[in-house]
């Protein structure tokens, strides 16, 4: 609070105070008052003023100050009608009470709304489940066929990867933590989701190098698998139409972290793309004209990857090459944070 | 044959799998009515038991801990649920595997072959006619003479052997290798198959893999 914002904005009262004075003094001198007692009341008049106006200036600056204070350091601001003491003087009272009126409807209101998210997210999980139930049933009946069903059976599969996005959407942008962090084998993970797009990559007669992959992270495996089966899905969306695919995929373990490298020979990302590949529904210069491109893949990566406490980079360079990197932090950096 | 149970409440998920199971050559046992499951696995006498977790009535996860104190028969959990934490508990409580919907079928048998592989305690050693497998270490000897063979074409010999006098296709064995952290093409395929056979040969098989046109392979 300053003195001369709140001087300012008691100017009404000085004006009135000094005319209060002058209009004292002139009936004093009118009823013929001795001169020492007009100063004697007027000095009484004047400084009583001000020792109450001086009061009235430090009780509010303080309570205003501590408040205003609070407010910077308050990470969430609305947290602040809680925090705040009850103060001793009416508009201040006033004042905290609308304040906590109005978190408490907020609260409600957002409580109603995280309820309803819950419901859907719910919903979703469940639908899940049962939607798997049937492509399960479907994927076996191809395989008890008399004759090999490859056709039905990459449609199947694509079923079951749309269902698999819906659910990682939902849970990438709900709040509630739910995964289960512990030491995972890079390994396992990457030969599940390989083993899971074997068709498609021996169509495409796809060469796989692995190196140094037996590295344990901490993180949740379903969550990572299905990142990693994102990052496989775009290699084999935008590969190279003129060379054979290969992807390289390899871990480095450093004392404070694990970095997971997956590179491809596919077409990479023009320049001006890669500051926006992890925003939702882009698709940039590789998904003009590519109509299963939805711009959701890596941006549901990016949000499961920040949840989960690891950095998801891209390095690419157009026509050559496209990189991601999943940085993975180590126990004591991990408790650190 | 071993027999294998299904506790699955979908009818049609049931009954392909079990069509998957018996063309294997598995006998197989199914649960009509869910309650008291885990006297009715115990009952069943089964080999090994698939075990749906989403059941009605109670979960997957309470009759088998219920189930692990009254037997100790291989069970592999099946799901259609995403989360980690069921596979963590699913394993606490003593499942022997956890397998996700939708599963691929050759790892599915696979993985029905390997359990009850470990609950059978067979031996690292099996025996094809006079030649014997050593299959910890890779090697296989007969006639006087030893071949060392990499670990590609030991999963192929492996697969040939657990499924003697059938036809094996590339695809399943394609499957099994890609299973095994070897992401191997077409043409490697074929590579690892022409070396095993010339192995074969230094020990006096050198016919014993039987090509099928447009089927796959066989181990006479």
């Amino acid at each position: 609070m300053k003195l001369l914002e709140y001087i300012k904005d008691r100017i009404p009262v000085y004006v009135a105070k000094t005319v209060e004075v002058f209009v004292i003094i002139t009936f004093l001198i009118a009823f013929k008052v001795k001169s020492q007692a007009i100063i004697v009341v007027t000095f009484v008049f004047v400084m009583t003023f001000l020792f109450v106006e001086i009061w009235e200036y430090m009780r509010k600056r303080e309570f205003y100050n501590t408040l205003k204070k609070s407010l910077e350091e308050l990470d969430k601001k609305y947290l602040l009608p809680e925090l705040i003491e009850y103060p001793d003087f009416y508009e201040g009272k006033i004042y905290i009470d609308t304040l906590r009126e109005c978190d408490k409807s907020m609260t409600e209101h957002v409580a109603d709304y995280r309820r309803q998210n819950k419901d859907f997210r719910e919903y979703i999980e469940m639908w899940v489940h049962e939607a798997k139930i049937p492509v399960a049933s479907l994927r076996l009946m191809c395989h008890n066929s008399d004759k090999p069903e490859t056709k039905m059976t990459a449609q199947i599969k694509r079923i079951d990867d749309y269902i698999e996005n819906v659910l990682y959407y939902a849970r990438s942008e709900n709040a509630e933590r739910d995964y289960v962090i512990k030491e995972v084998s890079i390994k396992k993970i990457f030969g599940s989701v390989a083993v899971k797009n074997r068709e498609i990559l021996q169509i495409l007669d796809a060469q796989i190098k692995t190196t140094g992959l037996d590295v344990m992270v901490l993180t949740d495996g379903k969550w990572l698998e299905f990142i990693i089966g994102q990052l496989m899905a775009n290699s084999i969306k935008y590969c190279s139409e003129d060379r054979q695919l290969m992807l390289e995929v390899w871990a480095d373990n450093l004392d404070k972290c694990v970095i997971f490298h997956f590179k491809d020979n596919g077409k990479g990302i023009i320049k001006e793309d890669i500051p926006y590949i992890f925003e939702k529904t882009f698709t940039g210069h590789n998904g003009r004209g590519n109509k299963s491109s939805t711009g959701m893949g890596l941006y549901i990566s990016k949000k499961l990857c920040s949840k989960l406490g690891h950095r998801i980079e891209v390095i690419s360079e157009y026509g050559e090459y496209t990189e991601v990197r999943i940085i993975f932090a180590k126990n004591d950096f991990y408790k650190m944070e | 044959m071993s027999k294998i149970l299904i506790v699955e409440d979908d009818r049609t998920l049931c009954e392909e799998l079990s069509v998957l199971l018996e063309k294997a050559g598995y006998t197989v046992g199914k649960i009509e009515v869910f309650d008291n499951v885990h006297l009715q696995m115990k009952k069943s006498d089964a080999d090994l038991i698939l075990l749906d977790i989403n059941l009605p009535g109670e979960n997957g996860e309470v009759i088998l801990q219920k189930y692990r104190k009254i037997s100790d028969t291989p069970i592999i959990m099946l799901t259609s649920s995403a989360e980690d934490i069921d596979e963590v508990l699913s394993m606490s409580y003593g499942a022997d595997d956890y397998i996700t919907k939708p599963y691929n079928p050759t790892i599915l048998l696979l993985r029905i072959t390997a359990v009850l592989k470990r609950s059978q305690k067979t031996g690292q050693t099996q025996m094809y006619n006079d030649i014997q497998v050593n299959l910890a270490s890779g090697s296989i000897s007969g006639n006087g003479k030893e071949q060392i063979l990499t670990k590609n074409e030991m999963i192929i010999f492996g697969l040939l052997l657990d499924n003697k006098g059938e036809i094996v296709s590339r695809d399943e064995m394609m499957t099994v290798l890609w299973d095994n952290d070897e992401y191997l093409n077409d043409n490697a395929l074929s590579v690892n198959i022409s070396r095993l056979r010339t192995k074969l040969s230094e020990l006096g098989i050198g016919d014993a893999i039987e090509t099928r046109k447009k089927q796959g392979y066989l181990l006479k």
